[in-house]
């Protein structure tokens, strides 16, 4: 059954293989430069306050490079589609090609039960699946390296180099990628066996797997781990500033005291802890935009409230996220055998 | 008794609501080329299909060569299966289904294989998503010949070949049978095409056995009575009225008996196999209580 996966499977494997090694190609091609660009930088042995500036430099420069920005932005996509592509391709027709051609009534008559077809079929193509996505990330990773690294010591405001949280940036480093298509992988398996067909499952393999990607991040990561919480004096980090009329509002994008934190959320508070938008008397007869504005609110005693989720927790949350999702692959995986031995074709 | 190389009791299939096989029980005798026949809808794909444990039942239980279906790989090994549309996968090659054949099959008989695949004039290189439908059909049947099954199953395989290539497919699964002894199994609606083959005959109608047994004893215990009008419960006992038809003056009847008919009012004639399977699956016949099917004189 192997061997017949295998003569089944070698057309997409070469083509995996080819993109795997098109991509690593592009990446040894440009990574040395990259790396030397990181060495003269600065960061390597900096210590205090220069090793935001550095960092800051680095990124702005890089950011400033051709081909880099582009291929930071083009390598996070090209990993976060990868499991979806493979969803759509490798998993969907996976059983639905089977059973639409009905070539699993010719499969089913050979000496083999079809437990075991199904099986080999899913853990051969699925392993693949994750070493294909998990290699694009190891590969991109390896690249990528010095720009995480500086991304975490400082804050660029760029596109290039975000931190190790920051939405797209997380989901294509780490462990996570081989959950993500561990999942999409059997999600297309699933939506074949169910739907028969490999076109529809396609579609919903793809709809489904994006919303749960969208949804993710947004209402389920966050909440992993309790959040931290602490305040920051007005203007000692990297954020947004805005008053107008007789509102403000202060949102922290980097916290030099807590480099490569995650910011969840963040907001101006008064003395005593409370939630504040409205410029207090003592201030109001400021310019709204002028210089003297920050003092005196800080004089009033507004501080930035920020709750947040520390660097330290990144791999807690790595191996949270990828553990979820393959438990999420498994309950599909057995699903499948289910559906399939009680087959009412 | 026979052995029954599939045996069901209660047999019931449902989709959803509905049902493809209801309440089927019958047997299947060992060592013969059995043809099972009936209408479109009367279930003999659903009773292949789960007598090859492609499918699971709802109701009842069946066994084949006295085990449930594909229950293990043993099991699978000792039956052949040639499903209704002869799949094959398109885009591999000839060649590499024999692969295929011998890596999943414990008995592969490889040179069985690769003679048949001579003998057909394939090309093992060809695809075999380009193969004609007949070839194709052989194709699948060889896959199923080389496993070396003591039972093999065939769901219409012959419905969508031309009449060449039907005659040609059903004369090497003749052959082929006839060197190793297999019991056969093969369904079709066509009655031309299993009076070719077939020793053992079952019609089904609406899931039930309408008649089952020896295609020579049937042949031999069915006449075509034709005389002046008669009311058939004037008939003496051990004649069983299949079909009547009257006119006036006149009365047709099909008949069962196991003796001799000598009444001198009757032209007696004999009734041809597709007559007979006519009249047995036509619902408008109200039956007389079956025949023992099992134990049939041979």
């Amino acid at each position: 059954m192997i061997r017949l996966t295998w003569l089944q499977f070698r057309a997409q494997a070469l083509i995996a293989a080819a993109a795997l090694a098109a991509f690593g190609a592009l990446l040894a091609a440009t990574g040395p430069h990259l790396a030397s660009l990181y060495a003269a930088s600065g960061i390597t042995g900096c210590h205090g306050g220069t090793c935001a500036t550095a960092a800051s430099g680095f990124l702005s420069k890089l950011a400033a490079t051709s081909p880099y920005p582009i291929m930071y932005v083009l390598g996070i996509g090209l990993i976060l589609a990868a499991p979806a592509i493979i969803g759509i391709f490798w998993g969907a027709p996976l059983i639905a090609r089977e059973l639409e051609t009905r070539t699993f009534a010719l499969a089913w008559a050979q000496s083999i039960t079809r437990t075991r077809w199904l099986a080999v079929k899913l853990t051969l193509t699925g392993l693949a699946a994750v070493a294909v996505t998990e290699g694009l990330s190891l590969m991109y990773g390896w690249w990528a390296a010095p720009i995480g690294q500086a991304a975490r010591l400082g804050y660029s405001g760029q596109p290039v180099g975000m931190g190790p949280f920051s939405l797209p940036a997380f989901d294509a480093h780490g462990i996570t990628p081989l959950g993500y298509a561990a999942f999409a992988f059997t999600l297309g398996v699933t939506a074949g066996v169910l739907l028969r067909r490999a076109v529809p499952a396609m579609a919903i393999t793809l709809a489904i797997f994006a919303a749960v990607q969208i949804a993710f991040p947004l209402a389920i990561r966050p909440h992993l781990f309790p959040a931290h919480h602490t305040s920051a004096a007005l203007g000692s980090y990297n954020g947004t500033t805005h008053v107008s009329g007789s509102d403000f509002a202060f949102t922290v994008d980097y916290l030099p005291s807590q480099p490569g934190a995650w910011i969840l959320s963040s907001g101006a508070v008064n003395a005593a802890g409370q939630p504040v938008s409205t410029i207090p008397a003592a201030c109001a007869k400021m310019p709204a935009g002028g210089p003297g504005m920050l003092p005196c609110l800080t004089s009033q005693g507004t501080r930035v409230a920020i709750s947040y989720q520390p660097a330290s927790r990144y791999w807690a949350f790595q191996a949270t996220e990828t553990a979820i999702y393959l438990a999420l692959a498994l309950v599909l995986a057995g699903y499948c055998f289910w559906q399939l031995n009680r087959r009412t074709t | 008794m026979m052995t029954a190389v599939i045996e069901a009791s209660g047999l019931g299939k449902a989709y959803r609501r509905t049902w493809a096989l209801r309440d089927c029980t019958l047997a299947i005798p060992e060592g013969r080329v059995t043809g099972l026949v009936g209408p479109n809808g009367a279930g003999k794909t659903t009773l292949l299909r789960l007598a090859t444990g492609q499918l699971a039942p709802t109701r009842g239980t069946i066994s084949v060569l006295g085990e449930p279906p594909a229950a293990s790989p043993a099991q699978l090994a000792r039956v052949g299966f040639v499903a209704q549309e002869t799949p094959v996968y398109a885009r591999m090659r000839v060649a590499d289904h024999l692969r295929l054949g011998a890596w999943l099959n414990p008995g592969w008989d490889d040179e069985l294989a690769q003679r048949r695949i001579g003998q057909l004039g394939l090309d093992p290189r060809q695809r075999a998503g380009s193969l004609s439908g007949g070839q194709r059909a052989q194709l699948a049947l060889t896959l199923a010949l080389a496993k070396r099954p003591e039972l093999l199953i065939l769901d219409e395989p012959v419905a969508s070949l031309d009449p060449l290539a039907r005659r040609e497919f059903l004369r090497s699964l003749m052959e082929a049978v006839a060197e190793h002894g297999t019991s056969v199994v093969l369904s079709s609606h066509l009655v031309t095409d299993l009076e070719r083959v077939c020793d053992y005959l079952i019609v089904l109608v609406a899931s039930r056995v309408r008649t089952a047994g020896e295609v020579s004893a049937l042949l031999a215990s069915h006449y075509r009575l034709s005389g002046p009008r008669r009311d058939t419960g004037t008939l003496p006992a051990g004649q069983d009225v299949i079909e009547e038809s009257h006119t006036d003056k006149q009365s047709t009847l099909l008949v069962r008996t196991g003796e001799p008919v000598h009444d001198p009012a009757w032209a007696v004639t004999p009734v041809s196999l597709e007559e007979l399977v006519i009249a047995y699956m036509n619902p408008a016949n109200d039956l007389p209580a079956p025949r023992p099917q099992l134990g049939v004189a041979s």
